[in-house]
């Protein structure tokens, strides 16, 4: 290691890692490889298309933003470090206005930054893609310490009454896979995606193949980055893109705006426009709404669980299992548009529904108001900056069907 | 720690998703034979313990096995505490975080004594007899090897310490290949200490662990 200094060799440790990132493409017959989750963020990303990122750099995401700054001019890209976050998410509206697909990465301060933005870029249908990498807050919190605290203001943190596509990633495929399902969300319904990772998903390295990534898997021909483009299917219900530096003149403003672009007080036409913001979101919930269930149809409990807790529900269902306990695992990778159809379906054939999480049931609220008219909903959070068990979510199952059987 | 240490092998078992791939090379040693192992590094920054985990990490993926780090540490650039976690296992691993570990390796007495108690009872406990002056009751296995001393006798660079140790983890475990680690050292260390460092990882991996045992407390 030489006389170097500790960051050169923290930069060796990245090198190695970036090189990793181009073995995954050059190499397809290696079976896996070791990858980080925020560099297979950044692969995927590329791997759709994603050409422009601005950010500001901020624990646990900051591996995004440097793999981005690494890859894009090699690719022709544009990287820009910005001076904070509210510049950041603020340049990639504008790429997204002229015709790119903006991409940033943050966590909870710098997210809490954007918000303003996020709303504008809303109303402008200007494409984002968002990632915040979860840290303990409020405020600065602990840095480097898993949470899922931010859930809540990915749904509400901007003003208004407005849609949202919130994504939660679990693991390294899932950044990768889940990256791109995003960009392709944000490009099709023309809105900001925020995808969620907790801060253990983020920095966690794992044995990975993008050719092994399996479901929801999207290669490069799934996305059409022509500008102005709206897909044929949602040509009713998106509205047409106006690209800043075409011959046009567009007007964007973050008022109530009519078809022509230029601010309307009239009542009809902004509950109009207001609505077909929403809807364009809400109507395509099957599209949007990614899961998995794990025990179909054989659980009394049903573990229902995104980003890291999924992980301990997995490792507490394959426990319960072993005792013979009746475990169902409900894993969501898409928390907004809520997956109604899916909640209440496992709602119907359940007694309980148990949510992990790493705040105090900020979800669980919202599975709540979905399912309480058929089955308890119990809430299990925790914000001690530690996971929650597999173990821990087993002896609340036991707890819950012994409950019952005394009964 | 948690009880759930003490749930039968493989209970993480097989994810569909995952495919059978032969294993490229034999591993030999103490824990060469488990299909799902535990392993922490512990000790204070500047001490190369991320790159250590790392290092592991990619051989265990040479391995074609399945394998998950996860490492944590204070804001400081040298002192502080620092830990490594590295999961290794034949199939999916879903809880991604270290529950208790099977092999400990410590090095300063601080991390020596903040975690042992995440070993488990029949792990291994290495550490660095120079740096842990005062070493942890533990009932399992201990050795101490003067790992900083050696690697300053072997390579004189006291940096090449966390090579030397991962050589002799591996010889002594078998956790992962030889020929695996061995290609992981030399993809990880930077250009120009390749030498050095191929040194520091063979005195490692020659060390006899029967020299440096110590009586369980």
């Amino acid at each position: 290691m030489d006389n170097r200094s500790t960051s050169a060799v923290l930069d060796s440790v990245a090198a190695m890692e970036l090189w990793h990132s181009h073995l995954l493409r050059e190499k397809i017959d290696q079976s896996s490889l070791l990858v980080q989750g925020n560099r297979a963020c950044a692969l995927g990303a590329l791997d759709a298309g994603v050409r422009f990122f601005a950010g500001y750099p901020i624990t646990p995401s900051s591996e995004i933003m440097e793999a981005m700054a690494y890859e894009l001019p090699r690719v022709g890209g544009v990287f820009v470090q910005m001076e904070d976050e509210i510049a950041s998410i603020c340049a990639c509206i504008g790429a997204s206005l002229s015709g790119w697909l903006g991409m940033t990465a943050t966590s909870g301060p710098g997210f809490s930054l954007m918000q303003e933005a996020i709303g504008y870029a809303i109303m402008v249908e200007a494409p984002l893609v968002i990632v915040d990498v979860m840290r303990e807050g409020p405020s600065t919190g602990r840095v480097s310490a898993p949470s899922q605290g931010d859930v809540m203001q990915a749904r509400w943190g901007t003003h208004g009454d407005h849609p949202a596509i919130v994504l939660a990633a679990s693991n390294v495929a899932d950044m990768y896979r889940l990256t791109m399902a995003a960009v392709r969300f944000a490009q099709r319904f023309r809105t900001p995606v925020t995808l969620l990772a907790d801060e253990v998903v983020g920095h966690m390295r794992e044995s990975f193949s993008p050719e092994l990534v399996g479901r929801y898997r999207l290669t490069s021909g799934d996305f059409d980055f022509t500008p102005g483009y709206v897909h044929p299917d949602l040509a009713r219900e998106v509205h047409p893109p106006h690209i800043l530096g075409s011959e046009a003149h567009p007007h964007v403003t973050g008022c109530t705006h009519d078809e022509t672009g230029f601010p309307t007080n009239d009542a009809k036409k902004s509950e109009r426009f207001l609505h077909e913001l929403y809807d364009k979101v809400t109507n395509h919930r099957d599209e949007l709404c990614l899961y998995d269930v794990k025990n179909e149809g054989k659980g009394r409990v049903c573990v229902v669980a995104y980003g890291s807790c999924a992980r301990s529900a997995r490792a507490a269902w394959r426990l319960a299992e072993l005792e013979g306990l009746p475990v169902e695992v409900l894993h969501l990778y898409t928390l907004f548009p809520l997956p109604i159809e899916v909640i209440q379906t496992v709602a119907r054939r359940v007694e309980f529904m148990l949510i992990p999480e790493l705040n105090l049931g900020q979800y669980a609220r919202e599975v709540r108001k979905l399912a309480e008219n058929w089955t308890t909903v119990i809430s299990m959070g925790k914000i001690d900056g530690t996971l929650i068990t597999p173990r821990e979510i087993l002896d609340q199952v036991t707890r819950l069907i012994g409950k019952y059987e005394s009964v | 720690m948690n009880p759930s240490a003490n749930a039968p092998q493989g209970v993480r078992a097989a994810g569909p998703e995952e495919t059978e791939t032969p294993r490229v090379s034999a591993r030999v040693g103490l824990l060469a034979d488990r299909d799902f192992v535990e392993v922490r590094f512990c000790g204070s920054g500047g001490q190369g313990l991320l790159l250590m985990g790392l290092i592991l990490a990619v051989a265990a993926n040479h391995d074609h096995r399945c394998v998950v780090q996860t490492e944590s540490y204070g804001p400081e650039a040298r002192g502080g505490h620092s830990r490594s976690d590295v999961i290794i296992s034949d199939t999916a691993i879903d809880y991604p975080t270290l529950d208790s570990a099977d092999l400990l390796v410590a090095l300063s007495q601080e991390a020596a004594d903040g975690y042992t108690r995440s070993l488990r009872r029949e792990g291994i406990l290495m550490y660095d007899s120079g740096k842990v002056t005062n070493p942890p009751s533990f009932p399992g296995m201990t050795i101490g090897v003067p790992f900083t001393r050696l690697a300053t006798e072997e390579t004189g660079r006291p940096q090449t310490t966390n090579v030397l140790t991962l050589g002799a983890v591996v010889g002594i475990t078998g956790v992962v290949s030889v020929e695996s680690l061995t290609k992981a050292v030399m993809e990880a260390v930077p250009a120009g200490t390749t030498e050095v460092n191929a040194r520091a990882l063979a005195r490692g991996l020659a060390l006899d662990y029967a020299e440096w045992m110590v009586d369980s407390c």
